[in-house]
């Protein structure tokens, strides 16, 4: 019932339906242009929510980042490069598409079934996160630090080329969370003397660093790639008209894809790629019409694209029940949380239940949002992005990092750290380790190591007490079987490469 | 070889945090370590670098790593910029941000292609202008002050 309440506030507050609008706008901008993602975005606007209100700054960014997960959509299908990893499996079927000249048709099925997969994501989140938030307010420290290993594995070993790589990029999130003062004890840690260091690392230079700074030197690296662009057709009717009886065979995959990605979403780190990869192998598996799948069929589209945005939602239940943001997004916003004072987890629905629920609100309209302006205006917001050109939008990039690094809290040591940040982030793009896996266990470091030593505190058993409570051990298990089943799947995936190599020789 | 150089370097920078979590005080009667989640991570990373250096790694990747090959003139583009963005802070330090921003600023665009001269000579001028009026006037963030020559004493005098 809140959410109603929460929705007649949003629409009864004009300047936040303006910084929706504003937010879908520049989401779809963003996602769309090959080579900046949504999560850079955000990280690079995060100073300035400083100076707005707790809900604006919140909403804002959120709908940044459902926006962003669609606009890489617009970049697939039109340029041929995956605006964000996701969209990679709508570059599938989108580009061929495309080619024919279909691209409007292409673009209006990815729209619809991403609206529909971000509702779906949205309303399940909705309904389930109050429940799931009763169920944390329960769990003691030995229980709260057994989720957060569960969260690092599966963070560190799921995503990523490889499990050691991953492993030792989440290792090194929580080795430089742990810089400054002990936040029981008072001690210092790894500050070598320096003043600066004791107050310990902070997440915005951090986050610009890897995601703004980062990206500017992999893409000078890459700047000689030239962008593939087709001109759409938009004045053709029969080529950029969606009729229902083209959508109607998408609908299932689209539904199926909600589904698939709100389930993915809910668990921590996996994120949108791989359930829109997921959707895109589930619907090819069931479809009439497999055949076609890779060659321009629109559930093609609608399957990945709907998987891709159902993630959004669920993904920000085990950050606002549990402190666990499940995506790079997800632990940007954990930022603005802290940044206004707002202590995130299982007591959230109790101090600033009122907030969330007007979040959930903008959410939903947000959705509204993009999916209106998307239908009829992406291929608007294609041209604007052939317009920009990437070697003045860099540089301007470069210059906004250093400024938003500085804006988060006047410190020029902040700017230094998001240096340092880039050139780590940049290295480790490059020789492949996981810097989302390096993010989020950074930001879920602090959380884990004061569960951890409280269980160890209340404890007579020592670390038993871990494989002593049921539901500690539960979570201890699923990290562990996450690994396993990582190694099975990839001495499988090897093993079938291997006999294709035979068979092709 | 590449997959032995980079387990190496984790590896080393795993025994260089074991050596900084050693340097943490003895915990007192009641507490726990306030080193214990620093070692036993230096101690992961450690093990990671290892098993990186003696091929284990190889058996669960999907792909061999490097992907894309660059050439050596591009990564020392990269490497060139990123000391560049150290020599940009550090001048922000000494000169406030005005000054070096209008020189950052064309030698950046010229870095990533731009050529014209015209050009160049406007984003001297307009980025330390555009960003200054937006995040030091509009949003009121104070600014850095110089501690060798700051230029606002001389606009604002």
């Amino acid at each position: 019932m809140e959410i109603f309440s929460a929705l007649s506030f949003v629409f009864a507050t004009p300047s936040l339906i303006g910084a929706i609008l504003l937010a879908a706008v520049v989401g779809m901008i963003v996602g769309a242009t090959p080579g900046l993602t949504a999560a850079a975005a955000i990280a690079m606007l995060l100073p300035i929510t400083y100076y707005m209100d707790p809900l604006f700054a919140l909403a804002f960014l959120y709908v940044i980042g459902k926006s962003g997960r669609y606009g890489g959509s617009i970049a697939a299908i039109l340029f041929n490069t995956p605006g964000t990893a996701a969209s990679a499996a709508t570059q599938l079927d989108g580009y061929p598409l495309a080619r024919q000249g279909k691209a409007g048709k292409a673009m209006k099925t990815a729209t619809i079934s991403s609206v529909i997969g971000d509702f779906m994501g949205d309303i399940m989140l909705i309904v389930g996160v109050g429940a799931i938030a009763a169920l944390a307010l329960k769990l003691g420290p030995p229980e709260t630090f057994a989720i957060y290993f569960a969260a690092f594995v599966v963070i560190g070993s799921v995503i990523g080329k490889s499990i050691v790589k991953g492993l030792v990029s989440a290792l090194f999130g929580v080795l430089i969370a742990t810089v400054g003062l002990d936040p029981i004890s008072g001690e210092e840690r790894f500050t070598f003397g320096t003043f600066d260091l004791t107050n310990g690392i902070g997440l915005v230079p951090l986050m610009i660093g890897i995601f703004v700074l980062g990206e500017v030197f992999d893409q000078l690296e890459k700047r000689q790639q030239k962008v593939e662009s087709l001109e759409t057709s938009e004045h053709d009717d029969d080529h950029d008209g969606l009729t229902w009886k083209e959508y109607k065979p998408c609908l299932p995959h689209a539904v199926r894809g909600g589904f698939i990605g709100a389930a993915i979403g809910i668990l921590p780190g996996l994120g949108s790629a791989i359930a829109a990869f997921v959707s895109y192998g589930e619907g090819k598996r069931r479809a009439t019409n497999p055949e076609q799948w890779g060659k321009g069929a629109l559930e093609g589209i609608a399957a990945p694209e709907s998987a891709n945005n159902a993630v959004s939602g669920p993904s920000m239940a085990p950050l606002l029940t549990l402190g666990i943001p499940g995506s790079t997004i997800g632990a940007i916003l954990l930022g603005v949380f802290l940044i206004h004072g707002i202590q995130v987890g299982p007591t959230l629905f109790i101090t600033s239940k009122e907030l969330i629920y007007q979040l959930f609100a903008c959410g939903l309209l947000g959705i509204f949002a993009y999916g209106i302006i998307g239908y009829f205006g992406a291929s608007h917001v294609a041209k604007l992005i052939l317009r920009i050109p990437s070697n003045v939008l860099y540089p301007m990039i470069f210059l906004t990092s250093f400024i938003a690094a500085y804006s988060a809290r006047g410190s020029m040591f902040d700017v230094l750290v998001m240096v340092c940040a880039g050139v780590v982030g940049w290295l480790m793009r490059k020789y492949d380790f996981n810097t989302a896996a390096f993010v989020i266990s950074f930001v879920l470091a602090k959380g884990a190591e004061e569960s951890f030593r409280q269980a160890l505190l209340v404890s007579d058993s020592g670390i038993l007490v871990f494989f002593e409570r049921p539901i500690a051990l539960a979570f201890l298990l699923l990290g562990v079987g996450a690994i396993l089943f990582r190694v099975h799947s990839m001495r499988r995936e090897r093993k079938r490469e291997l006999a294709g190599g035979l068979e092709d020789a | 070889m590449r997959n032995i150089t980079e387990g190496a370097v984790v590896a080393l920078i795993g025994l260089g945090a074991v050596w900084g979590a050693y340097q943490v005080p003895p915990a007192q009667d009641g507490e726990t370590w306030a080193g214990l989640v620093p070692m036993v991570v230096a101690v992961g990373l450690t093990l990671g670098g290892v098993l990186m250096v003696i091929g284990k790694l190889k058996e669960v990747a999907v792909s061999s790593v490097g992907t894309v090959a660059q050439s050596p003139s591009t990564v020392k583009t990269v490497i060139a910029v990123a000391v560049l963005a150290f020599v940009y802070q550090y001048a922000m330090v000494a000169f406030g941000y005005l000054l070096p921003t209008a020189l950052i600023a064309p030698v950046m665009l010229y870095i990533f292609g731009i050529r014209s001269v015209v050009g160049l000579a406007v984003s001297m001028v307009l980025c330390p202008l555009v960003f200054h009026l937006l995040f030091f006037e509009l949003l009121g963030v104070f600014p850095p002050y110089g501690s060798v020559f700051e230029p606002l004493d001389l606009i604002r005098s």
